[in-house]
């Protein structure tokens, strides 16, 4: 039995905490970015690419977080978010925004609705993603013919409630996306639990399917969706029966403690606005030990 | 807010509720951090503020007024006693704003149930306020003690914290004082003017605290998360004042509880209720000190200082 009060002091002094920083800078809106106007800003348009010194209509244009005065040429920020700059390119992207889908990127997702052929999934963006029945490896093999009995059976595969992890294949016209789950890396998630974060604190790596030195699987979605689980081993050569079960794995109480504590850790980085990867996460789960810990 | 949950995350919290370590780390009858403030509403007789861990944030402002006593009731015995009391009013009111379910209408069922909730435990002979000493003039004027609970985010839990916060909030109100002269046309009263006559309502320490039972699986847990709410099959509201005594007890949830199982599950709610009460009450304490000590300016706090 454990219950703790706290004044809100008391959960500001933890602010202190000295970490090691791993983020890039943040802004507010106003606040100068850079003085150098070797920085272009990035537009919406490719045609709105334009050097800052030179810039004199910012009104007219629209680009990513970023405005710039007509006579210093400053570049100050127009959103609260986190500076990126990608060679010469400078832009904004905000901390509390909703996921916007790019082609490739691996995100964790949530079906919400089986339609028609297709199902919907939460991917924590404006619109729901659509997973196409032809998008998914059917259990008996890759070059297995989708049939009508499959479009019956749709709820087999993937029912409401269900976490997967997939790959944006496209975009529809209004902006919607189309996922896939069409390699052995992807599908449904189990023996774990899920944790939310912004999605601009996932970062695109090489490799979104972490092994912690734990034994702790960490699956980052680019879409701030985070699947914590017990680790298995590459399921390249399991059976395409239990690519679909629902049924978790016999799961250790120390496995399960450990999947706990990676999750503390990743909602406590996301807290303090920390950039969420392998390394970051690492680093709070040895730090997390050094705290007090409660029985 | 996910209204969704996949079997297999339905699976690994029914059993690490099984085997004593749920989702975030915490054991079966653990509570999350909750950080408590009071005295943020200047405006009102007394207000305060809790957060639960990461999510679940209720701000209750208490206003005293002057008002008529009630006088309804086809009992004249009934009428009799009430023409000698103050009243509580209660409401509570979810912000669209803390959870996609209560965006829309979709709240409204939801505020009635808590409201009434909260009006039931406080209103009854186990409420504990003195309401004999909230009548100003018998049969003409009493103090109205309106409770007012805003739920700002919602992370699971919510009648614990309206609860707890509605008790800080009433340690944290103050009611005039008021003088009553007698003249010709009968009793008239006066408010004192010094703020420093303003006396606690009488009986605070009184007004019970609710603890949320919920089972999952065989066993049961306090202070579900969302998605643990999710996996429930019954919970059981138990109110209990500073002593452990049960002042209430309501079911909730579609499932059923067994005979044994709801005994024991009484049983720890009042240990836990009384356990919640002293800590919460030694905060409060804590917190009045710190405030007497502290004059001079103020850091960030409250609204400013959360992020």
């Amino acid at each position: 039995m454990n219950v703790e009060f706290l004044l809100p002091e008391a959960r500001q002094n933890d602010d202190d905490v000295e970490m090691i920083d791993v983020s890039d800078k943040f802004v507010t809106p106003g606040e100068t970015i850079s003085v150098d106007a070797q920085y272009m800003r990035f537009g919406i348009n490719d045609i709105t690419i334009s050097l800052c010194k030179d810039f004199k209509h910012y009104s007219l244009s629209r680009s990513h977080g970023t405005f710039s005065d007509e006579k210093d040429g400053i570049i100050k920020s127009s959103l609260a978010g986190r500076v990126e700059i990608v060679n010469k390119l400078i832009s904004v992207r905000t901390v509390h925004s909703r996921y916007n889908a790019e082609i490739g990127d691996l995100i964790v997702g949530r079906i919400t609705e089986v339609a028609q052929k297709r199902w919907k999934v939460d991917i924590n963006s404006r619109q729901d993603a659509v997973l196409l029945l032809s998008s998914i490896n059917l259990p008996g093999g890759v070059m297995r013919r989708k049939t009508e009995e499959d479009e019956l059976q749709m709820r087999k595969f993937f029912s409401d409630g269900d976490i997967l992890a997939a790959e944006v294949s496209g975009t529809f016209q209004d902006g919607a996306a189309s996922i896939q789950t069409r390699s052995h890396k992807y599908g449904k998630l189990r023996n774990g639990s899920f944790v939310s974060v912004p999605p601009s604190l996932v970062q695109r790596c090489k490799t979104h399917f972490h092994v912690l030195s734990c034994g702790v699987d960490v699956v980052l979605g680019l879409n701030g969706y985070i699947w914590v689980c017990k680790h298995t081993p590459s399921l390249q050569d399991v059976d395409s029966e239990t690519i679909y079960s629902h049924k978790n794995e016999p799961i250790s109480d120390a496995t399960r403690e450990s999947i706990a504590r990676v999750c503390n850790c990743i909602t406590s980085l996301a807290r303090k606005f920390k950039i969420i990867n392998d390394s970051s996460i690492t680093l709070a789960y040895e730090e997390s030990f050094e705290t007090q810990h409660i029985d | 807010m996910p209204v969704l949950i996949s079997p297999a995350e339905r699976e690994y919290i029914i059993n690490g509720v099984d085997h004593n370590i749920r989702a975030d780390g915490r054991g079966r009858l653990d509570y999350r951090q909750i950080v408590v403030e009071t005295g943020l509403i200047s405006q009102a007789s007394g207000s305060a503020r809790c957060r639960l861990g990461e999510g679940t944030d209720v701000l209750v402002g208490v206003k005293v007024e002057v008002g008529q006593v009630d006088m309804e009731g086809d009992d004249e015995v009934i009428r009799e006693r009430k023409s000698k009391r103050g009243r509580v009013i209660c409401n509570v009111e979810c912000s669209p704003i803390a959870s996609q379910q209560f965006a829309g209408r979709g709240a409204d069922d939801f505020n009635n149930e808590l409201t009434q909730t909260l009006d039931r435990v406080l209103n009854g002979p186990q409420g504990g306020l003195n309401l004999e000493k909230l009548c100003i003039i018998p049969g003409a004027q009493c103090w109205v003690v309106n409770i007012d609970a805003l739920i700002l985010d919602y992370a699971g839990n919510l009648l614990d914290m309206v609860f707890i916060t509605t008790r800080a909030a009433l340690h944290n109100t103050k009611v005039p004082k008021t003088i009553i002269t007698e003249t010709e046309d009968g009793l008239e009263f006066d408010f004192s003017d010094d703020m420093e006559d303003a006396e606690r309502i009488e009986g605070w320490e009184n007004v019970p605290t609710a603890v949320t039972l919920s089972k999952i699986g065989s066993r049961h847990v306090v202070d579900a998360t969302p998605l643990e709410e999710l996996t429930i099959d019954a919970r059981l509201l138990v109110t209990v004042n500073k002593d452990g005594k049960i002042c209430g007890v309501q079911k909730g949830g579609s499932g059923s509880i067994e005979p044994s199982l709801l005994n024991e599950m009484i049983q720890t709610g009042g240990t836990i209720g009384q356990h919640v009460i002293q800590k919460l009450d030694e905060q409060l304490e804590r917190e009045e000190k710190e405030a007497s000590k502290k004059t001079g300016s103020v850091g960030k706090l409250g609204f400013f200082a959360a992020i």
